[in-house]
């Protein structure tokens, strides 16, 4: 009953409320700009939380995350552009509509499976956290050691494209995050002397760098593209077509569920999953790629169900599922906590505080997300001249704000030139990211398990939880490899029939 | 039997994958031969070589030379779909660029000691002329928001930053 007042206090807090609403409202209006994603409107808005109180910090980048997904979906059924990578799904039934005249019907489909599907996952979070987080209190540092390289495995088996890539991406996130002083013996690892560098590469001029600069990079030296208007038109969803989508909603909720939980997945297969099996299930599957009313809300719980799941990894075992979860992860750390079971314990009050605001956010959802659709024009005929000099302005703003140095700037530039390169050829910035995170993790626990052992490796494989996770690590490898052995017959087979 | 340049070249079925191994090779050459053994110090006494710090730089350095090795294989050998390639970029004019690079040199140099209201609204300034955005008004936006956000960092979220000049 205590901790209950103690949560409650400090949730009822104005600038709680005033973070969620702010939060959402910057995840749609930036979602619903082409060229713009939620992960650099999380990485922008992070500068913005160090005075912050820790839980109105994180509800604020949570309520751009989620804003984000249902946002990216609205350029997607008006303009055929979806705002992010797992809108793209939604357009394939999205856009149809619009064409025939029901692109309002498609957007409050969309926002109507969005909220239900994140309040769904958010049930989800507030469950399995917890639970996950008690388990994990029996875990040791060889346990974590394997949890660290487990998480790292499945990160680069399942992120699309190439995965040597997605390796050479994790491993040169793992190596620039092992820059500074070392922290056991305290000697200078590849500092070359400057003491900008040795209490380790800042992590906001580096997140910033790698997701915000690289699309400013890319306006400025790509053709000018004709800015294209558009226009919520047509009758809203109906209470029968709401009906008809449900049981596709709450199915694709628990796929995005379970797709979120495991670390690298991500939002674009759910709402590929979630599509595809609303389709199969569908008794007007014809119609699927046409303008299905069925099809909008399948993606879209997919997409939105992911959103809450991806912070049960990071609660309970303080892993990152993706890159957003990433950067909220180093929210927690600007603050001073550290997500994992330990905070179960000793946070637990401040935990269900933002469960109570994460829940509160699906609410602040569906109200930010119907005006959006009313003044959606307004938001995306804003062109991509004006908004991306402020973006940069921003940018600027953010590196500089975290030390006072101009030192950031250039290395914000640095890691921006880097993404730029990284998206020319194809590496994925999200392995990076995720092996800059988790990199001094894995080298602690390592180091950790073999004090306590006194050197015997035998310690790593010290008992079913160890056995469980190795098995899961060469589990995604061998499962990377098939993938990529699969996809290999398949193009060759193309080609085969092609030529 | 003879050896030709554009031959070698034709038989690179991705020369973008080919290319950057290449770079990535070279640069965990330079990282195991050179940077680790010369740029991080190591303890006199060591109970366990893996508690060096310089074990998981060097573990890693190597890891990333073999999967270089592994990408210009790709290179050599993986066709990649010609027209669904996210890497490729249509090119604008050059002049757009480098005035984008020169309103980046300005926030560098400049920032602390022209403030960060100055340096923004020049910076922003450059950068719709660099568009160009033609319509007049829009460049009252070029001062407004870099004084808006300025004060909003400085005065509201307690963020300091240098405002007006030295």
């Amino acid at each position: 009953m205590e901790n209950f007042s103690e949560v409650l206090q400090l949730f009822l807090s104005i600038d709680n409320f005033i973070a969620i609403a702010l939060g959402v409202v910057i995840g749609v209006t930036v979602g619903s700009i082409p060229g713009l994603t939620a992960t650099m409107a999380v990485a922008l808005a992070l500068p913005f939380t160090f005075s912050m109180q820790p839980v109105a910090a994180i509800l604020l980048l949570v309520g751009i995350y989620k804003g984000g997904m249902y946002g990216g979906s609205i350029t997607a059924i008006l303009i055929r552009t979806p705002g992010s990578p797992a809108s793209a799904c939604t357009l394939l039934d999205g856009y149809p509509m619009a064409q025939q005249g029901n692109a309002k019907k498609a957007l409050k489909t969309a926002l109507f499976s969005s909220v239900i599907a994140d309040f769904i996952s958010n049930i989800a979070l507030i469950f399995f956290a917890a639970y996950l987080a008690k388990i994990a209190l029996n875990f040791g540092a060889p346990e974590f050691f394997w949890l660290i390289c487990f998480s790292l495995t499945i990160i680069i088996s399942l992120a699309s494209g190439s995965m040597v890539k997605g390796l050479l991406a994790a491993l040169m996130g793992i190596l620039l995050s092992l820059v500074g002083l070392d922290s056991v013996f305290g000697s200078q690892r590849l500092t070359f002397g400057n003491y900008n560098l040795m209490d380790s590469i800042s992590f906001i001029p580096l997140l910033i760098g790698l997701f915000a600069i690289p699309e400013i990079l890319e306006f400025y030296r790509k053709k000018i593209v004709p800015h294209i208007k558009a226009k919520a038109s047509g009758a809203g969803m109906t209470l029968a077509e709401l009906k008809r989508s449900l049981k596709s909603i709450i199915r694709g909720s628990l796929i995005g569920v379970l797709i979120g939980a495991i670390p690298g997945t991500g939002a674009t297969a759910a709402a590929f999953i979630s599509y595809s099996d609303a389709r199969r299930r569908s008794p007007n599957k014809a119609n699927f790629g046409k303008g299905e009313v069925e099809g909008v809300a399948a993606a879209e719980a997919g997409n939105n169900g992911v959103a809450g799941a991806t912070l049960i990894p990071l609660l309970s075992l303080g892993i990152p599922g993706d890159v957003i979860t990433a950067i909220i992860l180093g929210a927690f750390m600007v603050h001073g906590l550290t997500p994992g079971p330990i905070m179960f314990q000793e946070n637990l009050s401040l935990i269900y505080a933002l469960f109570l605001g994460i829940m509160f956010s699906s609410l602040i959802l569906l109200v930010v997300g119907n005006a959006a659709i009313k003044y959606f024009s307004l938001i995306a005929d804003i062109p991509k001249s004006i908004l991306f000099p402020i973006v940069l302005m921003f940018c600027v703003y953010g590196a500089y704000a975290v030390n006072n140095s101009t030192f950031d700037i250039w290395l914000m530039l640095v890691f921006g030139l880097v993404g730029y390169l990284f998206n020319r050829s194809g590496i994925p910035a999200a392995p990076f990211l995720i092996g800059f995170i988790l990199g001094p993790m894995f080298e602690d626990n390592l180091r950790r398990s073999l004090l306590i052992s006194h050197g015997d490796l035998s310690v790593f494989v010290r008992g079913p939880i160890t056995w469980f996770f190795i098995a899961l690590t060469f589990g995604s490898i061998a499962y990377a490899l098939f993938k990529f052995f699969q996809e290999r017959r398949a193009a060759g087979k193309d080609r085969q029939l092609e030529s | 039997m003879s050896f030709s340049g554009p031959n070698v070249v034709k038989k690179i079925k991705d020369s973008l994958d080919f290319i950057t191994g290449v770079i990535l090779l070279v640069i965990s050459l330079v990282l195991a031969l050179y940077l680790v053994p010369n740029y991080i110090g190591e303890p006199p006494i060591l109970q366990n070589p893996m508690m060096s710090p310089k074990w998981l730089p060097n573990i890693v350095s190597w890891l990333m030379f073999a999967f270089s090795i592994l990408l210009i294989l790709q290179g050599v050998l993986v066709h990649q779909d010609g027209e669904n390639d996210e890497r490729k970029l249509v090119k604008g004019p050059l002049r757009r660029f480098i005035i984008m690079l020169v309103a980046v040199l300005i926030y560098i140099l400049f920032f602390e000691s022209l403030g960060a209201i100055v340096t923004g609204i020049l910076a922003t300034v450059l950068l719709f002329l660099a568009h160009p955005v033609r319509t007049w008004w829009a460049y009252g936006f070029a001062i407004a928001f870099p004084v808006g956000v300025t004060l909003l960092f400085v005065n509201v979220m307690n963020v300091p930053l240098p405002l007006m000049p030295l």
